[in-house]
C-alpha cells in the first residue's frame, strides 16, 4: 500500500513505493530519539520528526479529505488513534508512506522485523498482533500539502481494509483495486501534480495517471512484471475507478471534499427519504 | 421513500443549490474534463433545485417523486460497479487497540 512519492522527485518507478509486508510499524529508537536535524533555517527548530508530527496533527485536524474518512472508519469501527496507527519515521529510497496491514499473526511470521526496543509504540498493546500503523516517511515528506496527500492516501487503503476483506497478500486484485482507488481519490492524479511530475495532458489523462501510479505501486510491493501487473490493473479498473466510497464523488480539491463530508453527514436523512 | 408529513427532501435545498453551481463552474468542467474527457451535465441538479423548491413552497406531490426518481438513481448509478472483494459484517478483529487508559496495566 503505496505512499505517493513527492511530486518534484522524478526517477525509477522500483523503489518509489513502500514494502508493505518488510516495514515494521515500530520506530527504532535510535533513529527517533533524536531525530535528524538539517540545515537551514525552519529546520534548525525542529527535527524532522517534530515537523513530520507537526504536520500530521494538522492534517488531521484541517483537512477535509482526512476528516471525511476518518469519520467514515469511526462509522465502521475502525476508530483512528493519532498516536496508535501513526508513525513518523525515516524510510529509505524515494517513498513517501505506507499501510501495514498485518494480519493477527505477529509480524514476524511475516517476515518483519519485530524491535521490542520501541517502548513508546509497544506500550499499551497486549502484544505485537495488535500493531497496526500507516508510516509516514519524514525525510521524504516536505510540505503540509504533501502530507496531506500522503495521509489521505494511506487511510484510502486503510478504509479498504476495514469495510471489506481485501487479501493485501495473495490476492493481486485487491492490491490493485485499492491502489487505484487511493490514487484516484487522494488528489495523486490532479492537474497540477501531474504538471509537476511533466506528465501533460488533459482530456481524460487523470484515467491514464490512475493506471499508471497504480501499476508501479504494485510493482514496489510485489516481485512481479510490470505486463502482470497492469493486467491486473486493468481487470479491476472499471469497478474500483468507480468505486468513490467514502466520498460519494471524485474530490478534486478540497471544496469537493468539503461536500462529500457534508453528504456523509447528512447519510441518515438522505437514505431516509429517498 | 417515506410518505406522508414526515418526508422532507433528501438534501436540503441549499446542497442542491451549491451542487448546480459547483457543477456549472469552469473549475468542474475542467476537471470532468480532465477526468472522463467529456462536458459536464449539469441539468439534473437544475430540476432537483426546482423540484425541492417547489416541494417547500407547495408541497407538490410531483416535486417530490422527480427528487427521490432523481437520487434513487444516482445511488444506482453510484453502485453499479461490481465489486472486487466481498464486504466486512463486522471490522477486522485485531483493529481494535487498548485505551490509552489501559497502557499502564
Amino acid at each position: 500500500m503505496a505512499g505517493a512519492p513527492d511530486e518534484r522527485r522524478r526517477g525509477p518507478a522500483a523503489g518509489e513505493q513502500l514494502q508493505q509486508q518488510h516495514v515494521s510499524c515500530q520506530v527504532f529508537p535510535e533513529r527517533l530519539a533524536q531525530g535528524n536535524p538539517q540545515q537551514g533555517f525552519f529546520s534548525s527548530f525542529f527535527t524532522s520528526n517534530q515537523k513530520c508530527q507537526l504536520r500530521l496533527l494538522k492534517t488531521l485536524e484541517t483537512n477535509p479529505y482526512v476528516k471525511l474518512l476518518l469519520d467514515a472508519m469511526k462509522h465502521s469501527g475502525c476508530a483512528v488513534n493519532k498516536d496508535r496507527h501513526f508513525s513518523c519515521e525515516d524510510c529509505n529510497g524515494n517513498v513517501s508512506g505506507g499501510f501495514d496491514a498485518s494480519t493477527s499473526q505477529p509480524p514476524k511470521v511475516l517476515g518483519l522485523q519485530v524491535r521490542a526496543t520501541a517502548p513508546h509504540l509497544l506500550k499499551g498493546l497486549k502484544d505485537t498482533s495488535d500493531l497496526k500503523c500507516i508510516v509516514l516517511c519524514q525525510n521524504n515528506i516536505h510540505n503540509q500539502a504533501h502530507m496531506n496527500r500522503v495521509v489521505t492516501h494511506e487511510l484510502i487503503h486503510a478504509f479498504d481494509h476495514c469495510r471489506a476483506h481485501v487479501d493485501w497478500f495473495t490476492n493481486i486484485r485487491h492490491l490493485a483495486c485499492s491502489e487505484v482507488r487511493a490514487a484516484n481519490l487522494s488528489g495523486d492524479c490532479s492537474l497540477v501534480n501531474e504538471i509537476f511530475r511533466l506528465h501533460f495532458g488533459l482530456k481524460q489523462h487523470h484515467q491514464t495517471c490512475v493506471r499508471d501510479r497504480a501499476t508501479l505501486s504494485i510493482l514496489a510491493v510485489r516481485n512481479i512484471s510490470k505486463e502482470v501487473a497492469k493486467k491486473a490493473v486493468d481487470e479491476v479498473f472499471e469497478s474500483c475507478f468507480n468505486d468513490h466510497e467514502p466520498f460519494g464523488r471524485i474530490p478534486h480539491n478540497k471544496t469537493y471534499a468539503r461536500y462529500a463530508h457534508r453528504d456523509f453527514e447528512n447519510r441518515d436523512r438522505y437514505y431516509s427519504n429517498i | 421513500m417515506a410518505d406522508g408529513s414526515g418526508w422532507q427532501p433528501p438534501r436540503p435545498c441549499e446542497a442542491y443549490r451549491a451542487e448546480w453551481k459547483l457543477c456549472r463552474s469552469a473549475r468542474h468542467f475542467l476537471h470532468h474534463y480532465y477526468v472522463h474527457g467529456e462536458r459536464p451535465a449539469c441539468e439534473q441538479w437544475q430540476r432537483d433545485l426546482a423540484s425541492c423548491r417547489d416541494w417547500e413552497e407547495r408541497r407538490n406531490a410531483e416535486a417530490q417523486q422527480s427528487l427521490c426518481e432523481s437520487e434513487r438513481a444516482r445511488v444506482r448509478a453510484a453502485r453499479k460497479h461490481i465489486l472486487v472483494w466481498a464486504p466486512r459484517q463486522s471490522p477486522p478483529p485485531d483493529w481494535h487497540l487498548p485505551l490509552p487508559q489501559e497502557k499502564d496495566e
